[in-house]
């Protein structure tokens, strides 16, 4: 499923417009977190968080991992320095007013996976 | 240079996690028991026992005013004051983001008993010490230093509520003056050397809430006298003064 039809049908405020590419990428694969050693440690490659985690290390983990798009749940936003960061490092950002078993579940549903799946 | 025996890190009963027996008395016969010349007390996003165990210290032991403030992202930061009033001060500024306890919070969390300097319990403190305040790791840092103390990231070989392990990566702008290890990781080893690339003086403390645990991890602090100045200059590594192991 590509980023940009994701983000549509979940409702998603994007907050990196200006990251450019990300758009097309196809989403196979995605993670939930907050803990960001763990997300370091099993984030897949090219695949979605969805994070409670607002600090800024939260773009070093994701770029780190290569993943293409942050989804911030629970209405959490990021600051203007996490959004700056995000965009030097490619990696799009989005806020669901959902809560994570909201988000993920309707990612699942839309063909997304987890690392086990 | 005299060499000071440091724990900079013990609770007392007001942390619910901590034993009832964490008392200011206690603590100070303990502390001298093991040979320590300075302990900091740092209580979860509290500083109402801290004087009263500065009281039952006098002039025996150098007891810092500290707390444990846990951040929004459930990263603990250990401050230490310059005195009782900065303490006192910075406490209720973290109070003031806390929410009430509720009914079942006693029999979960612990009880938070506010002590005197005898032990005796003059209060329950009603503030949910043991839950995370607003306050990402950024400010919780410039907290401290708005209050004249030093910010000391707490535990970082943890994988719970170290900031490593909540955060992934060090956070390096964050503005700490020092990282603490825990018991877990032997002075002078290869695991601490691990912890050395952050720039940052390495203390090391037993996160106490038994009586038995204090002590059991210690910093050795090179200055003239325990005082919370002298402790300043040596983890700024100024005046010749130093933290190191032994």
């Amino acid at each position: 499923m590509k980023l940009e039809d994701i983000a549509r049908e979940l409702g998603l405020t994007e907050f990196t417009p200006e990251v450019t590419g990300n758009a097309e990428a196809e989403i196979e694969r995605g993670y939930a977190s907050d803990l960001l050693s763990d997300v370091l440690a099993h984030a897949p490659q090219g695949g979605v968080l969805v994070t409670l985690q607002v600090h800024l290390n939260v773009i070093a983990v994701a770029s780190h991992a290569e993943m293409a798009a942050v989804i911030f749940a629970g209405g959490r936003r990021p600051e203007d320095d996490v959004c700056a960061k995000a965009i030097a490092e490619g990696v799009s950002l989005y806020v669901s007013p959902a809560d994570t078993f909201d988000v993920v579940g309707r990612l699942y549903a839309m063909g997304v996976k987890g690392n086990h799946a | 240079m005299n060499v000071c025996a440091a724990d900079l890190h013990v609770h007392t009963a007001l942390s619910p996690c901590a034993e009832n027996d964490m008392t200011p008395p206690a603590i100070v016969e303990r502390a001298l028991a093991e040979g320590l010349g300075m302990i900091a007390i740092c209580d979860h996003n509290s500083t109402l026992n801290t004087a009263a165990v500065q009281e039952a210290a006098g002039a025996r032991l150098c007891v810092i005013a500290g707390m444990e403030i846990t951040t929004v992202e459930e990263c603990h930061v250990v401050a230490l004051f310059p005195d009782a009033e900065a303490a006192r001060a910075a406490g209720v500024e973290v109070g003031a983001t806390l929410g009430q306890v509720d009914d079942g919070y006693e029999a979960f969390f612990g009880e938070q008993r506010v002590l005197d300097a005898d032990g005796s319990e003059r209060a329950r403190e009603t503030l949910a010490l043991a839950t995370a305040t607003p306050l990402d790791v950024d400010a919780a840092v410039r907290l401290v230093h708005d209050h004249g103390g030093l910010a000391v990231a707490a535990h970082i070989d943890r994988r719970s509520f170290g900031v490593i392990g909540q955060l992934g990566l060090f956070p390096a702008g964050a503005g700490f003056d020092a990282v603490e290890l825990s018991r877990h990781v032997a002075p002078g080893s290869p695991d601490e050397a691990e912890f050395a690339v952050h720039g940052l003086p390495i203390v090391h403390s037993s996160d106490a809430h038994y009586q038995s645990d204090i002590g059991a991890a210690r910093t050795c602090v090179h200055c003239e006298r325990p005082t919370f100045a002298e402790l300043a200059l040596a983890l700024a590594g100024a005046g010749g003064r130093s933290v190191g192991d032994a």
